[in-house]
């Protein structure tokens, strides 16, 4: 009696299980994308356009863009791409880890929703990196620098490494004028740190041991900034904190949440009273890539020629930093960029996670 | 059918809930009886509504433990996520302690709270009960970041209004600061206080007076009364608010990550957020994370299972009709009421005044002179002219009062068959029920989007998926509010239909469902509010032209405007406000007690 009551009870959380464990529908991928992909980079580089234009509207004029521009950007990005070719652009909108975690389930699972993706770099290499990025061989690549360029995908913008601070905390002549001012006593309490920026972590790291510190006198320089800082989570979070003077001082932030808060008249600033910054100015790549399997090949083709031609001006526009020369771009003026380090970050990218971690939770133990 | 069995109904007849299996010996004939039975109404919809109850749950389940569990090569079994999470220099122990204190901390305030603003509003003649209503459930509907970072603005310990206008000018000392274990109790504890009430609310009045009254009438006091027979009988419902309350505190992340961080409190999903947000993603020290919650969980559900075990003695809604009479409050009356405007003025008013005072500001900076001549109504503009902003508020409706609805329907039937059968693995029911409270959104969103990623029905991609998964954030919930509300029934009404000649589902429906309303409405209530807000697992399963309302807040805070977002909120709070004002009313039409009537 009890065995068989048993037995039903379970049989139907069994059958909810199977249910669940079942499927494995049919890939719904475009096969044809790999055929247009492959055309377009066959053809010269002044019939391309013309060509992916015309597949395009026989595509339906749609486009899916997966990508981690926030919506005051993605949405007037979309616009103009909208206007100069008259492709619907639909967009998914997530952080950075996000979209790479959608696009790797669809992937997987052989059900590709995105045509093209803008991301940040990590992401962007990793996709690159399993394969499910298309290659692009366009005439658009002639204007980018060596350092924008990588294995199936492209920079498109660039994400400036600076501290910044509110001007009523910090007097002029006070301000940081190298990453190590960020350990000096007189900043202690003063400065927040974000939870995640171990790239920031590591670029500096590798910038000091590679300008003649020791390791010994590096880990000196982050413990006294560690014991110098608050631990806070978000950059936007935290520049809100900035402007309302609730803070004094962030170790960074990017240069364009820094600016766009300043232009709202926030008395914020990431560069001192003399206009030029001299700390070293780390710019991170975003860059764009074509998904394979992508339902719509070559409006994803349209896109990411289009991003790094015609777009470069509305990113300008916007106030970000662009991966070409454009003309009226001061989003860079008055700072000193350098390298980032994108090997040593591809590489082994947790062991930072965690070394960075570890600092940041010793953070509160010292010198409080 | 095993579910058929109920503990209390012995007599059998067909179609009631008494029906149990016969003992009859095994042949052809009481197999095809058994066959009929689960075929009828009753046995599909009960046999269902266990079935997609464990399908929810089994999903996100299934999918952490297949990550936390599988070694790296993916063959065999291992435990070295556990090591992974909890040695080494993670500082597990320090986590493990703050989590406790900072979770018990906040259901103890937040129970202590919600009860005794749930007994002046039911059981006392309190001036003010209208405003009252809507204005306790007002913490709960703005956003946690909101109200977090209006806290911050609040009881910031060098620059908040609280020390810097109050305590600095009359006392010379600035004693608040947010940035402690305290004072994220102090905020998470305002912040779940509505959970309570709203539970609370519903257990007072379906509790019958006339216990009360007959101590009363034998010469005990008050305060005797209250301790010896209000709070007793009111154990199931406060005992599911506390474990609610406890477990979700544990498994909250907005106040820690803003409060904690700062001085490095840290708790166990702040550990979850770091482990997330590496890549490659370790999913197996998340799970392992998780899996630590779990344990606590469990132990929390076993725990109150044995304190409700004798049932019977929570019983207050029996066969003999009762009228709750609220309480003179006499010569106290004024003071009640002051202590509730006080209470309101704290919780509701100063943070809800900062978020108005930062949605008038271009940026937010603290009130002088050059602020306040600063002030506009653009923020209200700009989200009016929101392109997303209808789209939005009509998906966010339309998932959350699927979600509520869904999940109301589901748990009442299934905590009949908790409480109410003796269907052996009703416990294991019971605890399956309560496990999506402690899977990681991020990860209930990878396990959905793995799941109908590779099912051949439309679901992904489209506002379903956000369906099913409320359905499954909520069901712990869920199952609180009915079990609490299921727990006050006595039995024999059910039984006094059955013997007038009623089909179980006509008892269901005739009967325990409208004596339950007040619970049902009030997780109704709950979970429309609350998923209003849900974002770790919309994000990942929202599509473009489908976004709700969390995203859309997700979007103004990305794009650093705390004060269009400001304005947002207020928006939503308006909005909810409104629309739990109308659940009531309605509610009442269908045979809702009132408390005006009382």
């Amino acid at each position: 009696m009890r065995t068989r009551n048993f037995t039903f009870s379970v049989s139907g959380l069994l059958a909810a299980t199977l249910v669940a464990g079942c499927g494995g529908m049919p890939g719904q991928a475009g096969a044809g994308s790999d055929e247009v992909y492959g055309r377009l980079r066959g053809l010269a580089g002044t019939e391309q356009r013309a060509q992916a234009e015309e597949l395009a509207g026989k595509e339906g004029k749609t486009l899916s863009l997966y990508t981690s521009m926030t919506a005051d950007i993605a949405t007037p990005i979309a616009e103009a791409f909208e206007k100069e070719y008259g492709i619907r652009v639909s967009v998914f909108r997530g952080n950075s880890e996000t979209v790479l975690q959608r696009t790797l389930q669809e992937q997987e699972a052989g059900r590709p929703g995105a045509d093209v993706i803008e991301t940040n770099f990590a992401e962007m290499a990793i996709l690159a990196g399993k394969g499910h990025l298309a290659d692009y061989n366009g005439s658009a690549l002639d204007k980018v620098e060596p350092a924008g360029k990588f294995d199936h995908w492209t920079a498109t913008r660039f994400n400036v490494f600076q501290p910044a601070w509110n001007t009523t905390k910090i007097k002029p002549g006070d301000e940081p004028r190298s990453w190590e001012d960020l350990a000096l006593p007189k900043y202690r309490g003063k400065i927040t740190m974000e939870i995640s920026d171990s790239d920031w972590y590591e670029n500096v790291t590798k910038y000091w041991l590679d300008h003649g510190k020791s390791q010994a006198e590096v880990d000196t320089l982050w413990k006294g900034i560690a014991a110098n800082s608050k631990v806070a989570k978000g950059h936007t979070t935290m520049m809100q904190f900035l402007t309302a003077g609730q803070t004094s001082m962030e170790a960074m932030n990017y240069t364009y949440i820094t600016a766009r808060a300043a232009k709202d008249g926030a008395p914020v600033t990431h560069l001192p009273a003399s206009g030029v910054s001299t700390v070293p100015a780390f710019a991170r790549p975003n860059g764009v890539g074509m998904i394979k399997g992508a339902q719509h090949p070559a409006a994803a083709w349209l896109f990411y020629d289009w991003l790094l031609t015609g777009g470069q001006q509305t990113l300008v526009d916007l106030g970000l930093t662009p991966s070409t020369k454009v003309p009226g771009d001061k989003s860079v003026a008055g700072l000193t960029l350098v390298p980032f380090d994108v090997e040593g970050l591809t590489k082994d990218d947790t062991v930072w996670d965690k070394k960075y971690d570890a600092l940041l939770r010793g953070a509160d133990t010292v010198g409080r | 059918m095993a579910l058929a069995s109920t503990a209390t109904a012995p007599q059998g007849g067909q179609g009631t809930p008494g029906t149990g299996a016969s003992p009859e010996p095994a042949s052809p004939g009481r197999f095809a009886g058994l066959l009929r039975r689960l075929l009828s109404f009753q046995g599909l919809l009960v046999g269902g509504a266990v079935v997609i109850v464990g399908y929810l749950a089994l999903v996100p389940l299934g999918y952490l433990i297949h990550d936390t569990f599988l070694n790296s090569t993916g063959t065999g079994v291992s435990f070295g996520a556990f090591s992974r999470a909890y040695g080494g220099n993670s500082q597990a122990g320090s986590m493990m302690l703050n989590s406790l204190g900072f979770a018990l901390g906040s259901a103890a305030l937040a129970l202590v709270l919600g009860t005794v603003l749930a007994y002046i509003q039911v059981r006392t003649d309190t001036p003010f009960k209208g405003l009252f209503f809507a204005a306790s459930l007002v913490p709960l509907i703005v956003p946690g970041i909101l109200y977090a970072t209006s806290w911050i603005f609040l009881g910031d310990p060098s620059s908040g209004v609280i020390n810097t206008l109050i305590f600095q000018p009359l006392f010379g000392t600035a004693p608040v600061n947010i940035f402690s274990v305290w004072g994220m109790i102090w905020v998470q504890g305002l912040h779940l206080a509505p959970v309570t009430f709203l539970l609370m609310v519903a257990a007072f009045r379906a509790m019958d007076p006339s216990l009360e009254e007959s101590a009363a009438m034998s010469g005990a006091r008050r305060l005797t009364v209250l301790r010896r027979i209000t709070v007793p009988l009111l154990r199931p419902a406060m005992i599911s608010a506390s474990l609610l309350m406890f477990v979700q505190s544990l498994e909250s992340f907005e106040v820690p990550g803003l409060l904690g961080l700062q001085n490095g409190i840290y708790v166990f999903t702040s550990r979850i957020y770091f482990v997330l947000r590496a890549y490659p993603i370790d999913y197996g020290a998340a799970g392992a994370l998780a899996i630590g919650l779990l344990v606590i969980a469990a132990a929390g559900v076993l725990l109150s299972g044995w304190l409700q075990r004798s049932s019977r003695n929570f019983q207050t809604v029996t066969g003999k009709a009762f009228r709750p009479r609220p309480v003179d409050l006499g010569r106290a009356r004024p003071w009640v009421g002051a202590g509730v405007i006080v209470y309101f003025l704290v919780t509701v008013v100063l943070p809800v005044a900062v978020l108005v005072y930062a949605s008038l500001l271009k940026y937010y900076a603290a009130p002088s002179r050059k602020t306040l001549s600063s002030m506009s109504l653009e923020n209200y503009s700009e989200v009016l002219h929101m392109p997303l902003a209808f789209t939005a508020l009509k998906n966010s409706l339309i998932v959350g009062i699927g979600a509520a609805t869904a999940v109301m329907l589901l748990t009442s039937i299934v905590s009949w068959v908790v409480l109410r059968t003796r269907a052996p693995g009703r416990r294991v029911l019971d605890l399956l029920a309560f496990t999506p409270i402690v899977i990681p959104g991020l990860v209930l969103g990878l396990a959905l989007s793995f799941v109908y990623l590779r099912m051949p029905l439309p679901i992904y991609g489209t506002l379903l998926i956000l369906l099913v998964s409320y359905c499954t954030r909520y069901l712990p919930y869920g199952m609180r509010y009915s079990s609490a509300a299921m727990a006050q029934m006595s039995p024999e009404l059910e039984e006094s239909a059955a013997v007038s000649g009623a089909s179980w589902f006509q008892t269901f429906r005739r009967v325990l469902l409208p004596l339950m309303s007040s619970g049902i409405l009030a997780g109704w209530v709950y979970i429309l509010v609350v998923s209003f807000r849900e974002l770790s697992s919309t994000i990942l399963l929202y599509s473009p032209g489908k976004e709700v309302l969390s995203v859309l807040i997700w979007e103004q805070f990305e794009n650093g405007q705390f004060t269009t977002l400001a304005a947002l909120g207020v928006c939503m709070v308006l909005i909810l406000v409104l629309l739990v004002s109308i659940a009531y009313r309605l509610g009442a039409r269908f045979g809702l007690q009132g408390d005006s009537s009382n």
